[in-house]
């Protein structure tokens, strides 16, 4: 009991420590949060001929100077030392392995701490050790992950510093107070990890366990909060605030923050990494059911793979509105931004990014589809598929027809101008809204029938249910496409507030069809098991496109944000003076691009090795009756 | 069921015979026309009457006996999406939009035709066949697929990688990003901010909503609203600037652009491309008003560099216009097109 005692003492004393380490960097920045505030009054003190007031470019508030002006750079080894070797390249990868594997440890504690959740809710104990065990399995990869993100945190500065020392020297001088900051949550993140980690079998049950959930949920707190002061960074480099025009500091931190772009970034950087974590977890369990020789193997890594394409895909689903959300606000913030990323000099890459989208809705589908053929009874719903692939393939191509369409000057005059009369309106938002949203719908369609596969509906208004649901949808599809078209006859304003109710069409699919989905298919008739491991090799493959599409997608959206800036260090403020400042080819930036997908899956799967090494194996028990023994997440697919 | 399904086999066949028949010239090219205008929902509403077609064949063949193979349904699919893109529709879409329409059709076939193990393995008995080669003229047969392919891809390879005389393919940009700022007669304009100041309702204030009603209906062609005829004597405001734009438009700029502002004027087709179509939903209707401003303004010479390859001869109609000038012809670009000038409000 003593002992009992005493470890519930000790967990909540980690806790404790661990909400600490989340509020210390607040605690130790509130001096330098107030530099703002108190810089007037010592600059004050040295008299007034000395206060030089400036006005936020952004915010149009005035502000005392505290700050000097952006440098003006020029092309030499002073402000630009180099290798034999394009400086900008180097940055670039050393960025995107940094971003590819912070985005994946911040994925994966996220992804443990639902597991976990599901693990101590699920009455089924076999069930709740296997999440259990499934969500240890992933922190020990996180933790050795998390290493390789910090020495690559490392290598990124060092590249800073080193060769672009000038417009370094110029952002640290205006983010000093969030720098520290960040160092300081990177330090409450490792400690918090560690006692995440380190505590896992000392918190098992009851009250303990709670205690360290919700220390995963602290852990994530940190893991976000970091992730927003770096997007902080890219926020002031695009759309920068709290400056005057000469790039002069005006002491307040919070608007050099707070800039026209930080929310949607945030918004869709988090959606994006939990999506890409789903992907690199459902790839990793691909590949080990591609490797598996033993029927129990392939169950628990289906079953693996299944859960993370699962969690991926639930936050894939919002993704596509948070982008829309982010461009809209660029557009907002400058036009000549929104017009170079969708219209003009960036476009091709925007129409290659549309393809990926559509292809990780479709990869995902088609796992679905996969995923019905291992279910007994699911037969019914397969004949139905080419009806589904057919509409999502005329979504797909609405929303890849390019608006700047590529062709040799005898094609451009056989289409007798520059605007053809089918693409030109498909080519356009509000037809690629449609389109979107179309792959979208159809994507919850292909959930829903994969939710009730195996079932039969009881209940006793089954047949109102299905036909409510099958007309649900149907309206759900009109409304999409009747809106895409009605965008063509309004003002652009309001065709862009058009989104909103389409948006919510799509979602209204999501949040009342699988309730109610779910309330059909309580006490449903079972018409055959769920056999783990018995899906096509196919489908694993699906799996492996998920991901790889999403790491190309990751990069080459990284590529395109940055690029937007063209050739400024800071949009407006301060220019990129070097040789490199200027886009580089769609060509080039595909093979880059390529580059660090490749590089980044050979050094995860090193990761990977590395994580197995002392991976646990899973509980006799659970295993035992594989593949009927295999988890059977009957109710809760 | 079986009663639609004879529906559909019957729209799939009359339509299909039609299409051929119309493509290689027995019945004329347009007895069923691509109305402009409404050509995008036809196109879509085509293929969902062709699909429904072929299910519809497919299922009375199979309840005939004579069940059709999923390997050829799905080659035969994907060639007819290829022919319809080609054949079908007019103008002609350039080959690289053909390609990605294309290559996205080929996945979608696939996954229909491996969505489930029984199509899949009924989808690739033939390869199979062929691969096991059990009989001598399947022998044969793999022997002449040894042969052609190889010829077909080294073929193909030799037709995309050989020299030729036509003119290298162009990415060229649709909408050059514009600056941040232009200065026009001596004043700086900044894009983002700065409004049309003839855009004003009767009191003389900037009124996006007040002017966006008066602008032309579309429906059937473009309509001018009983209440809003610029060259009615009495218009005042809006609708006097939009005569006055429209005087200067028919002065200067509908020798290219044209009269119903389509692109398609006096000169147009002296040039390649030929100037921009305002009528088209991609063009002004997209953009800020302050956008066509600057355009005006600064010509084809005032592009950008990222805006390369420029391919616009339009002058800088800042050496030949007055500010007030370009406004109205602007305003007047908009009330005759139906368009709204892209607003963040």
């Amino acid at each position: 009991m003593g002992r009992v005692a005493g470890k519930k003492l000790f967990s909540i004393m980690a806790l404790c420590a661990m909400i600490g380490l989340l509020l210390l960097p607040i605690v130790v920045s509130l001096p330098s949060l107030a530099i703002g505030a108190d810089a007037p009054d010592a600059v004050k003190k040295e008299g007034a001929a000395t206060v030089e007031k400036g006005r936020d470019v952004y915010y149009k508030t005035e502000g005392i100077v505290v700050g000097a002006p952006a440098p003006k750079t020029v092309d030499g080894p002073r402000d630009y030392p180099r290798y034999n070797f394009e400086s900008r390249v180097l940055l670039w990868f050393a960025n995107q392995q940094h971003l590819y594997y912070g985005s994946f440890v911040l994925a994966v504690p996220i992804f443990c701490m639902v597991i976990e959740f599901m693990g101590v809710v699920t009455k089924d104990k076999a069930m709740s050790k296997r999440y259990d065990q499934l969500a240890h399995d992933f922190i020990k990869i996180s933790l050795t992950a998390y290493s390789l993100t910090a020495i690559l945190g490392g290598i990124l500065i060092f590249t800073f510093l080193t060769l672009y020392p000038a417009f370094f020297g110029y952002l640290s001088s205006i983010f000093r107070p969030v720098m520290h900051i960040y160092a300081l949550m990177f330090v409450a993140e490792s400690g918090t990890l560690y006692i995440y980690y380190y505590g896992w079998d000392k918190m098992t049950d009851g009250f303990l366990k709670w205690i360290h959930l919700s220390m995963s949920v602290v852990l994530n707190v940190i893991g976000t909060l970091l992730m927003f002061l770096a997007n902080s960074w890219i926020g002031f480099m695009m759309s920068p605030a709290g400056v005057d025009e000469q790039g002069r500091y005006l002491g307040n931190i919070w608007h050099v923050i707070h800039t026209a772009l930080w929310n949607p970034l945030n918004v869709h950087r988090i959606l994006g990494n939990m999506a890409f974590g789903g992907g690199v977890v459902a790839a990793y369990a691909a590949y080990k059911f591609l490797a598996s020789k033993t029927d129990e193997d392939r169950a628990h890594y289906d079953w693996m793979g299944y859960i993370a394409m699962a969690l991926g895909v639930a936050f894939l689903i919002p993704l596509p509105f948070a982008g829309y959300w982010l461009m809209r606000e660029v557009y907002a913030y400058r036009q000549q931004m929104g017009i170079t990323l969708m219209g003009g000099l960036l476009a091709w890459l925007f129409i290659i990014q549309a393809t990926m989208i559509g292809i990780l809705f479709l990869s995902t589908n088609y796992y679905l589809w996969q995923a019905l053929g291992r279910m007994r009874g699911a037969e019914k719903y397969q004949r139905y598929i080419k009806y589904l692939v057919f509409v999502l393939c005329c979504g797909f191509l609405v929303f890849i027809t390019p608006h700047t369409i590529v062709m040799t000057p005898a094609e451009l005059k056989a289409m007798g101008g520059q605007q053809h009369p089918v693409l030109g309106n498909y080519g356009v938002m509000s037809a690629k809204n449609g389109g979107i949203n179309v792959i979208i719908t159809t994507t919850i369609l292909s959930f829903v029938w994969y939710m009730r596969g195996n079932k039969v509906s009881t209940v006793s208004w089954s047949k109102f249910g299905n036909i409510f649901m099958g007309v649900f949808f149907g309206c759900a599809y009109v409304n999409i496409i009747w809106l895409a078209i009605y965008g063509y006859y309004i003002p652009a304003n309001v065709r862009v507030g058009l989104s909103v109710p389409q948006v919510a069409t799509t979602l209204s699919c999501l949040f009342f069809m699988f309730p109610l989905n779910a309330a059909m298919m309580k006490g449903a008739k079972q018409m055959g098991a769920i056999e783990w491991g018995k899906i096509s090799v196919r489908s694993q493959y699906a799996l492996i496109m998920l991901a790889t599409a999403f790491t190309w997608m990751m990069g080459l959206m990284g590529y395109i944000r940055s690029s937007v800036r063209l050739f400024w260090h800071v949009n407006e403020i301060m220019r990129d003076n070097s040789p490199w400042a200027y886009t580089h080819t769609v060509g080039f930036a595909a093979n880059m691009i390529s580059f660090n997908v490749l590089f980044f899956w050979v050094s995860i799967l090193f990761v990977f090795w590395l994580g197995s090494l002392g991976m646990k194996k899973a509980p006799v028990e659970v295993k035992a009756g594989v593949p009927g023994g295999a988890p059977q997440p009957a109710g809760g697919h | 069921m079986k009663a639609l399904m004879s529906v559909a086999a019957l729209i799939g066949a009359a339509g299909i015979l039609l299409l051929a028949a119309m493509t290689v010239g027995i019945v004329p090219s347009n007895t069923v026309r691509l109305l402009e205008g409404y050509m995008p929902v036809q196109v879509v509403f085509e293929l969902i009457l062709f699909v429904a077609g072929f299910t519809g064949i497919s299922y009375m063949m199979a309840a005939m006996g004579m069940a059709f193979p999923r390997f050829w349904q799905g080659i035969l699919m994907w060639t007819f999406v290829i022919l319809y893109l080609k054949f079908r529709i007019y103008p002609p879409i350039p080959f690289s939009v053909r390609a990605m329409y294309g290559a996205v059709s080929l996945v979608c076939v696939f996954m229909w035709v491996s969505a489930n193990e029984e199509d899949w393995k009924k989808f690739k008995q033939p390869i199979m066949n062929v691969l096991d080669a059990k009989t001598g003229g399947i022998r044969i047969l793999r022997y002449a697929y040894l042969i052609i392919l190889p010829l077909l891809i080294g073929g193909f390879s030799y037709n995309a990688m050989v020299p030729k005389s036509e003119e290298p393919i162009e990415l060229r940009t649709v909408h050059p990003a514009p600056p941040a700022s232009t200065k026009v007669h001596g004043k700086t304009y900044t894009l983002q901010t700065s409004q049309n100041p003839y855009r004003v309702n009767l009191e003389g204030k900037y009124d996006q909503d007040y002017s966006n009603a008066m602008t032309v209906e579309q429906g059937m062609g473009r309509l001018m609203k009983p209440n809003a005829n610029p060259w009615d004597k009495d218009a005042q405001g809006y609708l006097k600037y939009v005569r006055e734009g429209g005087e200067i438009f028919y002065q200067n700029c509908h020798f290219c652009h044209g009269d119903n502002l389509n692109g398609r004027g006096l000169h147009a087709f002296a040039f390649n491309p030929i100037p921009a179509n305002f009528t088209d939903p991609g063009t002004i209707a997209q953009l800020q008003e302050t956008f066509i401003f600057w355009r005006v303004s600064k010509g084809g010479i005032g592009l950008p560099n990222e805006a390369a390859p420029w391919a616009s001869v339009m002058p800088p109609w800042e050496q030949h216009l007055t500010v007030d000038e370009i406004w109205k012809v602007v305003l007047f670009e908009y009330w005759h097109t139906g368009y709204y000038p892209r607003t963040w409000d």
